[in-house]
């Protein structure tokens, strides 16, 4: 089943109905990252009407934190040794991080944004720039960047999938491919025979050129047979690092909401953010319910780090950079979803993600990020508040 | 090589692939380094600097410090032992050279102002860069004070194109990506290819596209051509829709910074076709990035530690004498080349300057290299040298890139032809 379209005078390459259930799935697991960091815009967002431009820097933080917990259990860029990995690094490598992250939120508000509180909203916006410009450049002179190290992917223990059948592959192909298969194997093991009289087997003799070829076209052969059946059937593959970070992000924001709708401070919090002077007036401790928050926000942004570095996309590089795309891309997700709106900002987060598979789906990989903002640009004409923003009159 | 991190990919330290086509009238310059083949390459405007009081300063711009440090800290350790062994062999009667070193910090701005400082020391000559970016600042600068700049690892098509000061020691990129299509479809067999590219750095497009080019005109198929953006945290989506397509083989065009975890994720989703790729992939990093799943790949190099070859073996002894390990990359070896060119030429002259300088270097033929034969007379800078194939094994005491097979430019067509390994023939 394979379409052809137009897509605004753009020739829609072949959209393959086979693959969108996968990259549907593809994009909610991207989503959950970008929900965790959006958390974190959105609330501060909810308590001081500031967006933390710095929240990205925190995410970066908590990266390297992650990187540094990695070393010391021993998988240093040049270990000789290959360490085997523990599920219980993971679990001190995510604390670490949380902790860390958590730390240099409490840190920039106490000494970058609260000073400033009673001035205009103005001062406080340009400080969070500054803030994130000096930790990105800052952050250079003491952090490893020359050239930018990376985790060891070992260090992940999750390496398998889960793998849901939605349509079966057609029977009728097994036979096919189980005969490629024979052919492929007595060519290649003929060939396998020959190459250990050829001295180079990249510069084989007439005779071992021939097997060669014989067993080249038969591994065709067989990748094609293979590919037939394998087409012909719709799946699902989720890889369990993935699947675990989703899960932990999931948890994460069900603590979150119960802290937020359940608790005293929770409630603190609230009230804090539907009028702050009014808050303070009713004897809330306005200063710690604001560093209670940026705790919050922080150490969930270090807990989406430590996953997007090991779980997620083991291998990633890591510079003093590393929060900056992951961070625009939560701050787009927290205004699409209604900034200072907590579900909104995990919605938000979640459709940014599918958005941007869908873009690759429909051939158009180039086009990803531009497509988020593409849709923050329409949500933002449609609902100025975002999806699930209050639409109250804001008393004057 | 052509290496940018982070930031600096940002200010468009990549290459960029331009037109490789010259064409034009012959070169005014008396150089005689396009005898028989016209060349758009304009004489350089200064008069340059000459030696001063028996001393010959060369001028070596390299990134110390930055993301591309491990390329610049290699390149400097190469120029210095191809001048100790240069010296050994007795020099050049009445004079001392000179080796001033400054650092680019791996941007094109450093490397600039690095250029202009060995200017204005009085180098004769410029040996660097190793990205184009940092190059083409250097090169500019040359040209405009009249001083020869002899490149390192700068793969950009155009870079020697229009000035006839620059020179390099490498392939350009225009030749590597035909060599990758040739070597997947004659030695792999392969028919069926998908391409990904890094859509933000022009050195991954113009492989892309010269690797595309090439496989397309041999007979093979492009099943899937998908695009990332450097810095991207997943590629999830291209892989999706590249395992959908089937192909037999996928060229990654990009750096090993992306590439690593691109082949790791992709093993795992069971896409476990080999993968082909560039000079980018140059760096250990590969193999804590990429894991188990980058082990068997290829891809194009300028040099391996592992080539079997009497002139690498004798290069890799002096090296490990002097620093006790073997090169860490392949700007070792193309760094002393450089510097080896350099001082070949230089041995030529006649009156110590920098006109002379770059006349002997347009003149230099037939040089055994380390990273094969150079020859810049008649080739307008840029030497029709063997590229190697390498295969990604398991790290050992001399790296982890296995030589498979070297091909030479075809001198009429330019197309790549399988030449023996360690073979020194070729020009």
């Amino acid at each position: 089943m394979v379409l052809h379209g137009l897509f605004l005078g753009l020739p829609l390459a072949a959209l393959d109905i086979r693959t969108l259930p996968q990259q549907i799935v593809n994009g909610l697991l991207n989503g959950s990252i970008y929900a965790l960091i959006a958390l974190g815009y959105t609330m501060v967002y909810g308590i001081l009407k500031l967006i933390n431009f710095a929240h990205g820097e925190v995410f970066m933080l908590g990266a390297y934190t992650s990187l540094f917990v990695s070393w010391a259990f021993g998988f240093t860029p040049n270990a000789t040794v290959e360490p085997q990995t523990q599920v219980w690094y993971l679990l001190v490598m995510i604390v670490a991080s949380m902790t860390v992250s958590g730390l240099a939120g409490v840190l920039i508000e106490r000494f970058a944004y609260r000073p400033l509180r009673n001035q205009p909203r103005i001062a406080s916006l340009i400080t969070a720039i500054g803030m994130s410009m000096l930790l990105q450049y800052g952050g250079q002179l003491f952090l490893p960047n020359s050239p930018p190290p990376n985790i060891d992917a070992m260090i992940n223990p999750y390496r398998g999938n889960v793998n849901i059948t939605l349509v079966k592959s057609n029977e009728n192909l097994v036979a096919a491919m189980k005969s490629a298969e024979q052919t492929k194997l007595t060519a290649d093991s003929a060939w396998d025979a020959q190459k250990k009289l050829e001295e180079n087997s990249f510069y084989p003799s007439a005779k071992g050129q021939a097997l060669q070829d014989a067993a080249q076209k038969a591994d065709r052969d067989y990748i094609e047979a293979q590919g037939k059946y394998n087409n012909s059937g719709v799946s699902i593959l989720m890889p369990v690092g993935r699947i675990i970070t989703t899960v932990v992000t999931f948890i994460l924001m069900g603590v979150l909401s119960y802290l937020i709708l359940f608790t005293k401070r929770g409630r603190a919090m609230r009230a804090v953010s539907h009028d702050f002077d009014s808050a303070a007036l009713m004897g809330i401790n306005v200063n710690s319910i604001v560093t209670f928050t940026f705790i919050l926000g922080s150490t969930l942004a270090g807990a989406a780090a430590m996953m997007d570095a090991t779980l997620y996309q083991p291998g990633l590089q890591i510079n003093t950079f590393f929060g900056l795309l992951p961070g625009v891309k939560a701050f787009v997700a927290a205004v699409i979803g209604g900034i200072g709106n907590v579900p909104g900002a995990v919605v938000g987060g979640l459709l940014m993600g599918v958005i941007e598979s869908l873009v690759g789906w429909a051939g158009y990989t180039s086009w990803q990020d531009a497509a988020a903002f593409v849709v923050l640009i329409v949500v933002l004409l449609v609902r100025p508040n975002g999806l699930f923003g209050s639409t109250a009159a804001e008393k004057v | 090589m052509v290496a940018s991190i982070g930031l600096a990919s940002f200010m468009a330290t990549g290459c960029k692939k331009g037109s490789s086509a010259a064409s034009g009238g012959a070169n005014p310059s008396s150089g005689g380094d396009t005898s028989g083949s016209t060349s758009m390459r304009k004489p350089m405007e200064g008069k340059g600097n000459s030696a001063k009081n028996g001393v010959i300063t060369i001028g070596l711009v390299a990134s110390e410090t930055g993301d591309q440090k491990p390329w610049g800290e290699d390149s400097i350790k190469g120029a210095e032992l191809a001048l100790a062994d240069f010296n050994a062999a007795g020099g050049i009667k009445g004079y001392k050279i000179n080796l001033d070193i400054q650092d680019s910090q791996s941007i094109p701005a450093g490397a600039g102002n690095a250029a202009a400082k060995l200017i204005s020391d009085g180098a004769v000559g410029i040996v660097g860069e190793v990205s184009s970016g940092n190059t083409v600042e250097i090169a500019n600068r040359g040209f405009k004070a009249g001083v020869p700049v002899v490149a390192i690892g700068a793969t950009m098509t155009k870079l020697t194109e229009t000035q006839n000061n620059v020179f390099r020691v490498c392939y350009p990129d225009s030749f590597q990506g035909g060599v990758m299509a040739t070597f997947a479809y004659q030695a792999l067999g392969l028919r069926k290819v998908g391409v990904l590219t890094d859509n933000k750095l022009p050195y991954s497009q113009g492989l892309s596209r010269d690797f595309i080019r090439t496989f397309k005109k041999l007979g093979g198929t492009i099943v899937d051509q998908e695009k990332y953006e450097q810095g991207a945290s997943t590629f999830s989506t291209q892989l999706t829709q590249l395992k959908a397509a089937n192909p037999e083989a996928i060229f990654c065009s990009g750096y090993f910074t992306e590439v690593g975890p691109i082949v790791a994720a992709a093993h795992q989703m069971g896409l476990t076709v080999p993968f082909l790729g560039g000079d980018g992939w140059d760096s250990p990093k590969i193999l804590t990035s990429g894991g188990k799943a980058i082990l068997g790949d290829y891809f194009c190099n300028h040099y391996t530690n592992m080539d079997n070859s009497p002139v690498v073996q004798q290069f890799l002894k002096e090296w490990m004498q002097k620093y006790k390990s073997a090169p860490g990359t392949t700007m070792g070896a193309l760094g002393y080349d450089a510097m080896k060119v350099t001082l070949t030429a230089l041995k030529n002259c006649k009156t110590m300057d920098s006109v002379d300088l770059r006349n002997a270097l347009a003149n230099i033929q037939d040089l055994q290299c380390v990273s094969g034969t150079i020859t810049l007379k008649g080739n307008n800078g840029t030497p029709n040298k063997r590229a190697l194939v390498v295969k990604i094994v398991p790290m050992g005491p001399l790296g982890f890139q296995q030589p498979v097979v070297a091909y030479q430019p075809d001198p009429k067509t330019g197309l790549p032809v399988k030449v023996p390994l360690g073979s020194a023939a070729g020009s």
